[in-house]
């Protein structure tokens, strides 16, 4: 029982190195998912899976597939396909099927039959008007878990039709009403936030779904709307409104639970400022000149502004290791591309894609030292993965999917970036 | 509604889920994270699935609990910890003390999952960081939580976790605000901005939560446990679009835009009548849409936005806001709806991509019957705390649905169950523990 003082950061060095996870299992092996969805909030749900080992066969409609391979910054594409949807579409098998003639939804029944899991994000009810809803997979394999990702969940009055993306949700759940500066408009978060904390609370479910599976023996169906995701990340707004009757209002770099923390502006960019309690607020306090711990209460936002204002990033974030409170630069893409602490932890990391050479992403925020996830390799053009879904795994002859393909009901990449192939690349 | 809505309503109903069987029975959590938001989230999402969660205080409360925007405090608590202590038992325990020690050791040999925010120095004191609990339990699924991680050149920087912190180096609010102008003294909002809410101790939660069922996934399959190491910074950089991809094929760093966007546009917040409302329509067919809709078709055919390329240069999206804000500066966000719901349902497939969606303050989302149809919200009456209102767990389930069982309680309500009940103890070591200040 008694512990080796420092072992568990030995330990933590070996047990999540980087170099050791591809002779490691993997979490989720042996979970086959099927994704039918497009942009973002179900691509990045599958993406989640992938990265920690299921099998995701992404089922785009042919010739142009997701649209978001045609999201591209300042309309940027290298090697013909978006930055934007390398980093969504990790580890997956890229199928090119539609869904809409009657071979093209036996095709993904079929595919069904042999799956665990299928994630969508279509309006809801599309995939049950198509005849490949959860009811109707059901029947053919009561194990699947069906998680229906959406804007506004699948039934109620705003359920019908209505389309959601990323920032309907920060717009319509409050968040954006919390967000920004109190005599500015209410401020978009400039990622997809919307999309991704509800791709994981779907991703989450499933993994619990899963979990139920184990024991019941049957799969369930999820619906989740992303508006309530965000809704539910909102802490004390609520009980917040409940109690007041008022609106919580927007607080600008200040957190109000825990003044004067905060994000600060020094004279060569910007630094967090973070005090939890009097432990943190007192020696911030005598930073900032007091000399005595009754005078804690000089630690406003105005007395932390000035003090930053007149320093770099670095002093501050030393002055605070040295003093007892905390503070950490605030950091972009950049900061991020060349950190070695990100690149040791794998959470910046290179993969070496057999279509695309190196290609440089994000890693997987939880570390795992038994059966760690990883980036196996990069998106692929539409369809690019036909063969060896249809081919090796549901034994369909090369004629079959000859015949199939000149009905346009399975296919591959259009001729446009985005879709197919780099040049000189293609088979 | 549609005979799937309608199925889909009855299987999914969150007031029917309390007889329904739970997606993590079974399994026991140990949450120890003394003043620390995301830990609370994390067993949070757990035990809104069904799992059993034991929250371990110091003998006087959880320092969360005194955290208390507008100082608002009901019954000691303030309005954060009380948002988030949900489906969890109440200990008391002071984890500096021998005895105490000993009673948390016990407590996490019971358990199947340890959530800890403690650095892993003290976790050794106590005997129980991951290798001396894994020794006795190997199955034991390990949590640390920290805003750096357990590993890395930076993991021994000395910082107190925190929403913001995590937050600041996630890489978000360098992408969140308005930019400075060129040639004036920046005005304050014009910075790198936080997500008003704790999304970064939200996200670590999430991301916490997701690792251990990960890792248990893996022990059903295996009978291995493991460590898990999370770090709050990294969960949210997670969501920081394609940031790295864009460096590494393009050599391109994000910068913020304000309610601008680099990679699609139309997809901002416009002035309208009562407020602010969403609008996005970038592929060119939504576009064309957009343009029938405002009255100005001839604009998909402008060379400055009859492109997705020429629609993201931030001069054009400029202008492009001003002619979207001449249409919808007298129409009220409802209107706007209407007018885009009316056009798209004619029109299937890319071209009906014009999505809207009206910035709520929090009230008016209140106030929407859908999110109170759908059991969005709870408003739970508990004899300490009061009348809350709570977000409800957002997972629709038909087989094990998530759900809220229960509120917050006072720091150690159920040292008794679980002391006498789970653990065994006598009552006399009980109240010999008690008198000591153990709990």
């Amino acid at each position: 029982m008694p512990s080796d003082p420092g072992g568990s950061r030995a330990f933590a060095g070996r047990a999540f190195d980087p170099a050791a996870i591809p002779g490691k299992p993997e979490a989720l092996a042996g979970v086959r998912v099927l994704e039918v969805a497009t942009r973002i909030f179900g691509p990045a749900t599958a993406d989640y899976l992938g990265l920690f080992g299921a099998e995701v066969i992404k089922v785009e409609m042919p010739p142009r597939g997701d649209l978001m391979r045609y999201v591209a910054p300042e309309g940027f594409f290298w090697k013909e396909v978006s930055p934007a949807f390398l980093s969504l579409n990790r580890n997956k098998l890229h199928v090119g099927l539609d869904l809409h003639p009657p071979e093209g939804k036996e095709l993904f029944l079929r595919l069904a039959k042999r799956s665990d899991v299928v994630v969508e994000n279509l309006r809801a009810g599309t995939m049950d008007g198509w005849g490949v809803g959860y009811l109707q997979l059901r029947e053919r394999n009561r194990r699947i878990v069906y998680a229906a990702n959406s804007g506004f969940g699948q039934w109620g009055p705003y359920a019908a039709g209505r389309a959601s993306y990323d920032a309907t949700a920060q717009a319509v759940s409050g968040f954006s009403a919390v967000t920004g500066f109190p005599d500015q408009p209410p401020m978009k978060a400039g990622f997809w936030v919307g999309d991704y904390t509800a791709a994981l609370m779907s991703a989450t479910a499933i993994l619990a779904a899963l979990a139920a599976r184990r024991k019941t023996g049957e799969g369930q169906m999820i619906d989740l709307s992303q508006a309530e995701a965000m809704i539910r990340t909102l802490d004390w707004t609520w009980p917040y409104a409940g109690m007041t009757g008022k609106d919580r209002v927007r607080n600008g770099n200040v957190d109000p639970s825990y003044t004067p923390s905060g994000i600060y502006r020094c004279r060569d960019g910007f630094v967090a400022v973070s005090a939890r309690d009097e432990d943190e607020v007192i020696p911030l306090a005598h930073a900032l000149g007091a000399t005595d711990p009754e005078e804690a209460s000089i630690a406003t936002p105005e007395r932390v502004g000035a003090f930053c204002a007149s320093r770099r990033v670095d002093e501050v974030v030393r002055i605070a290791e040295d003093a007892g409170f905390s503070a950490a630069p605030v950091r972009g893409g950049k900061d991020h591309y060349h950190d070695p602490h990100l690149r040791a932890r794998g959470t910046v990391c290179s993969v070496d894609d057999p279509l695309y050479g190196r290609v440089d992403e994000y890693g997987p925020a939880p570390k795992l030292s038994e059966s760690p996830g990883r980036v196996k390799w990069s998106a692929k053009p539409v369809g690019w993965h036909n063969e060896r879904v249809f081919g090796d795994l549901l034994g369909m002859t090369t004629g079959e999917m000859e015949a199939l393909a000149r009905k346009k009901v399975i296919g591959k990449w259009a001729d446009i970036p985005g879709a197919r192939p780099p040049k000189g690349s293609a088979p | 509604m549609s005979g799937f809505a309608a199925w889909v309503r009855e299987a999914t109903e969150p007031s029917a889920a309390a007889g329904k069987p739970e997606a993590l029975g079974g399994i026991r959590v140990l949450e120890f994270c003394p003043g620390h938001f995301g830990g609370m989230v994390a067993a949070s999402v757990l035990a809104e699935f069904g799992a059993e969660v034991i929250k371990v205080e110091p003998p006087d409360g959880d320092p969360l609990r005194l955290v208390a925007p507008e100082e608002i405090l009901v019954a000691g608590t303030g309005l954060p910890f009380l948002s988030e202590a949900r489906n969890r038992r109440f200990v008391t325990l002071d984890a500096d003390d021998s005895a105490g020690r000993d009673v948390f050791r016990r407590l996490a040999l019971s358990a199947d999952v340890i959530i800890t925010t403690e650095p892993p120095e003290r976790m050794e004191a106590m005997g129980c960081d991951y290798l001396s609990l894994r020794e006795e339990r190997p199955g034991i699924v390990y949590l640390s939580l920290s805003t750096f991680g357990g590993f890395g050149p930076d993991a021994s920087r000395p910082v107190r976790d925190s929403d913001i912190l995590c937050q600041a180096l996630s890489g978000a609010p360098y992408i969140v605000g308005e930019q400075e102008r060129e040639g004036v003294p920046p005005r304050p909002h014009e910075a790198p901005t936080r997500l008003g809410n704790w999304h970064g101790s939200f996200v670590q939660g999430l991301w916490g939560a997701y690792g251990v069922l990960a890792a248990l996934h893996f022990r059903a399959e295996t009978g291995k446990g493991q460590a898990v190491d999370l770090s709050g910074a990294e969960s949210l950089m997670m969501f920081a679009d394609y940031n790295i991809t864009w460096m590494h094929t393009g050599g391109k760093a994000r910068e913020r835009v304000g309610n601008f966007d680099p990679a699609v546009f139309p997809y901002t917040y416009i002035r309208c009548r009562d407020g602010y409302t969403f609008i996005a329509a970038y592929n060119d067919e939504a576009f064309d849409s957009l343009m029938h809709i405002i009255g100005r078709p001839e604009l998909a055919r402008d060379p400055r936005f009859s492109t997705p390329k020429n629609r993201v240069a931030l001069e054009n999206e400029r202008a492009l806001l001003t002619v979207l804000e001449e249409w919808s500066g007298g129409r009220t966000a409802d209107e706007i709806l209407v007018a885009v719901e009316e056009y798209t349902s004619k029109r299937g497939g890319p071209g009906a991509a014009v999505v809207t969606g009206r910035v709520n303050r929090p009230l008016e989302t209140l106030s929407e019957e859908h999110w109170r149809e759908r059991g969005c919200f709870l408003r739970e009456r508990d004899p300490v705390y009061g009348e809350l209102l709570l977000a409800a767990p957002p997972w629709k389930m038909s087989g094990t649905p998530a759900r809220w069982k229960s509120g917050c309680r006072p720091p150690g309500a159920d040292n008794r169950d679980v002391y006498l009940g789970l653990l065994g103890m006598t009552e006399e070591e009980y109240r010999r523990l008690a008198e000591a200040g153990t709990f």
